[in-house]
């Protein structure tokens, strides 16, 4: 038949599958980032505290956090649906879990309680329960007085801290002598004559340094424990919903809500609240409250320096393949081996970066420059120089790749034009071909970034943790701690997912985790793509 | 074969002596002895090419396309050696020099004998850094010198008025013919003393053609040029002597009015009358 021949001659059918499978993977793309952004920033919201009191007289205060009904066999062995509400019911430390799921049928009624108050404290997560009394004082708290009473305890902790870091300052000095005497003492008689003198000394030492710092130290001490003394009078007695009575100290108390009396308004500031705390705070309870920001400091600088690493490693071997390398079989054979490399599975890297950067690297590093620390090692272990230094090699074949492509679209006309002006070859590449190849440097860079914000199975083995004791950039010389190890995004999403013992509590910061990691390298991207068009327009090649 | 002893009315150069289809000159500024020319060992671009350029004059190339006048051109600043398995025999002098000898150095060759290419193509800078390259890359960091040569180069090739307000803006915004012009004054900024052009008003519209061949008849006081064109009217209007290449032989070598009015070699009447090309 002609019409179904012409049909097929214009491939109908091909054109609409082709654009059936774009569709499908934008939609599915929409649809992942749909699902993180609904689950993510939900669970930051407030919401009502309520009284649950079943038909057999057990109470529950909590949220209701979702709804699901369950198929069930009745007493006839019949099939029948049955609606459940997910609670949050928090206090931990008193029923060990933090959610439970009643039947919608065992309830009695649910009632708002105006007085529930919830209570997120550093450990244990949230309390939720009805204050009766305050510092001793019984009945009902005012608001205001607790708020006032909440302030002073978390004042008086913040200064407990502050004393307990300037008493560790003091004591540095001394633990290291510490050490070594304690490593001289642990020998037994088995000594030379130095080291017994050596033994002597530090020995008198400790004691001329303990004697200095003695009348500072002892301050101290009782200012902090005159501050312990009053946070422990600072105590509000919080009933739970079967009326047993908790006393929860006030500086163990990081924020306290009444979400019944709250407006939208109200609402609104904690949740904004929440999400600050969100990006800008350290994690809690096992990563799975508080904050993530340890984790996003070390991804964004594990990418940059990742970036520092990569690119003029990249670009100086795509230079030397395209420019001065004699083009031939073996050069042809050394390309195809880079981009082949790009194709090696991240653990592999992962593997290498361990045996290599750490063990031999790191090991040598700290054979000639950290003796004295031995045998615990400084770069001999993992750490976010190698983290990101593996991560460079895993990406320098994207980068070599991206740069030969710049380096092949400089116009032959300019390359020749600076040759016919008495250019030498590395002034043209100077000149001309690099400047003109940065957009495809840029380019390379992007995709190096792409790929190495979301790697997460080469860092497990070379340096990042599950929570990370001090940031890799800090106050102490010499600020950047290359060696120290860190925590990241992508890892985050897996500990605090599937690692973490409270699996239902995690879940919404996973998502959180997930969404602000795509921000992140969206983010990083968009910066270099706006970099790139820039120097794009700038050296576009000449039209007539 | 008879010695010829005729002056050049024009230019008072002396054609010492000849073969009857090639003039010898006393002031020469390249000189080529049997030169072959090779893209491949199987493919061989110039045979055998022996000619003199004088200096001071426009020299025209002139032939079919493929016959060899770009790759002659490109010898003489040695552009050739970029091209992989090329290779050539014989000899090129420039001011009695071979510039094919162990131990040249490319960059002052190249910087003697500037060239022009047939599409513009100045580099994404501003006009000022395009023209000032040459000079920058030799070595010259005196910013007053900078200043001075760029304006020289500018005036030469007639582009000074155009663009002395905007100097500092991108090469790439200036039209097609004024890319050119900026092209011959990067090349003149390198004070050169030979100036190569490969069709250089190939790509332009009639009027920025002729501000082309202005700034040409102007510069051949100053400089010895050559330029290779298919545009036979445009040898006619602004060369002194022409030469006629063919299948990578040179056919004539004459002066150009000698040339296209009486051609000695039936192929040069033949091409010049458009019987083929």
């Amino acid at each position: 038949m002609a019409g179904m021949n012409y049909f097929r001659q214009k491939g109908d059918a091909y054109i609409f599958t082709t654009s059936m499978a774009l569709i499908l993977s934008l939609g599915m793309v929409v649809f992942m980032i749909a699902v993180i952004l609904v689950k993510g920033l939900g669970f930051f919201w407030p919401a009502d505290l309520v009284l649950v009191e079943m038909k057999d007289g057990t109470r529950y205060l909590g949220e209701i956090r979702g709804k699901a009904i369950v198929r069930e066999l009745n007493e006839m062995g019949e099939q029948v649906k049955v609606p459940e509400i997910k609670l949050r019911v928090g206090n931990r430390d008193l029923y060990g879990r933090d959610f439970l799921w009643v039947k919608k049928g065992d309830v009695l009624r649910i009632v708002r309680e105006p007085d529930a108050t919830a209570f997120e404290r550093e450990e244990y997560g949230v309390f939720f329960g009805f204050p009766v009394a305050l510092a001793g004082k019984k009945g009902p708290p005012d608001l205001e007085a607790m708020k006032e009473a909440h302030r002073q305890a978390r004042k008086n902790w913040r200064e407990i801290e502050k004393i307990q870091g300037r008493m560790n300052d003091l004591l540095r000095p001394i633990s290291r002598l510490y050490r070594e005497l304690s490593l001289l003492e642990s020998r037994g008689g088995k000594l030379s004559p130095e080291e017994k003198q050596r033994l002597e000394d530090l020995g008198r030492k400790v004691d001329r340094l303990e004697a200095e710092i003695a009348p500072a130290y002892q301050q101290l001490q009782m200012r902090m424990e005159t501050l312990e003394a009053r946070n422990r009078q600072l105590v509000v007695t919080v009933q739970t919903a079967e009326g047993q009575a908790v006393e929860l100290p006030l500086h163990r108390v990081i924020r306290f809500y009444q979400p019944n009396r709250m407006s939208v308004w109200q609402k609104s500031k904690y949740y904004c609240g929440k999400l600050w705390e969100f990006v800008s705070a350290g994690p809690r309870e096992s990563n799975t409250e508080g904050g993530v920001f340890p984790a996003i400091f070390g991804t964004v600088l594990m990418v940059m320096i990742m970036s520092i690493a990569v690119v003029p490693f990249g670009v100086l071997a795509a230079l030397y393949l395209n420019e001065y390398a004699p083009q031939g079989p073996v050069v042809r054979l050394i390309r195809l081996s880079v981009n082949n490399l790009a194709g090696v599975p991240s653990i592999v890297y992962g593997v290498f970066g361990l045996g290599f950067f750490i063990y031999t690297v790191g090991g040598t590093i700290d054979q000639l420059f950290f003796r004295s620390k031995l045998p615990e090692p400084t770069f001999g272990t993992g750490g976010i120089l190698w983290a990101s230094l593996t991560l460079a090699l895993l990406t320098v074949p994207v980068v070599v790749v991206a740069t030969e492509e710049g380096l092949l679209a400089v116009p032959r006309a300019n390359r020749e034009g600076a040759l016919a002006l008495g250019a030498t070859k590395w002034q043209m590449i100077r000149k001309i071909v690099i400047p003109n190849a940065t957009p495809g440097i840029l380019t390379g860079l992007i995709l190096a970034i792409s790929r190495g914000a979301g790697e997460v199975a080469p860092l497990m083995i070379t340096g990042v943790v599950k929570l990370a004791p001090s940031l890799p950039i800090d106050g102490t010389f010499p600020f950047l701690h290359l060696d120290r190890k860190f925590m990241h995004l992508g890892f985050h999403i897996y500990d605090v997912g599937f690692q973490s013992p409270n699996v239902e509590a995690a879940k919404p910061m996973v998502y959180m985790t997930a969404l602000l990691l795509i921000t992140i390298v969206v983010a990083l991207n968009l910066i270099a793509i706006v970099v790139r068009n820039r120097l794009r327009k700038r050296y576009r090649t000449a039209t007539f | 074969m008879a010695q010829r002893q005729d002056m050049d009315i024009q230019t008072g150069l002396r054609e010492v002596s000849g073969t009857g289809k090639k003039p010898v000159f006393s002031d020469v500024a390249i000189e080529t002895i049997d030169l072959n020319f090779f893209y491949g060992p199987e493919n061989r671009a110039l045979k055998n090419i022996s000619i003199q350029i004088p200096r001071r004059q426009v020299t025209a190339f002139i032939g079919p396309s493929g016959c060899g006048k770009s790759t002659l051109l490109r010898c003489f600043n040695r552009m050739n050696d970029l091209i992989p398995g090329a290779y050539l025999t014989g000899k090129v002098l420039v001011d009695g020099e071979d510039i094919y000898r162990e131990g040249i150095r490319l960059e002052t060759l190249r910087r003697r004998v500037g060239m022009v290419f047939q599409k513009s193509n100045p580099f994404p800078m501003s006009i000022w850094e395009n023209v000032a390259f040459g000079p920058k890359v030799n070595g010259e960091r005196d910013p007053a010198v900078l200043e001075e040569i760029v304006e020289r180069a500018l005036r030469q090739a007639d582009l000074w008025d155009e663009v002395k307000d905007r100097l500092h803006q991108s090469a790439l915004d200036l039209s097609g013919g004024q890319q050119q012009r900026l092209c011959i004054a990067r090349a003149l900024a390198n004070r050169p003393e030979i100036i190569l052009m490969d069709e250089p008003a190939s790509a332009l519209d009639p009027i920025s053609t002729g501000k082309i061949e202005e700034t040409i008849t102007e510069l051949k006081k100053e400089f010895t040029i050559v330029i290779v064109t298919h545009n036979m009217q445009q040898a006619a209007r602004i060369s002194d002597y022409t030469a006629f290449l063919m299948m990578g032989e040179l056919v004539e070598f004459d002066r150009t009015d000698a040339l296209f009015t009486n051609p000695r070699e039936k192929l040069t009447e033949q091409y010049i009358t458009g019987r083929f090309g």
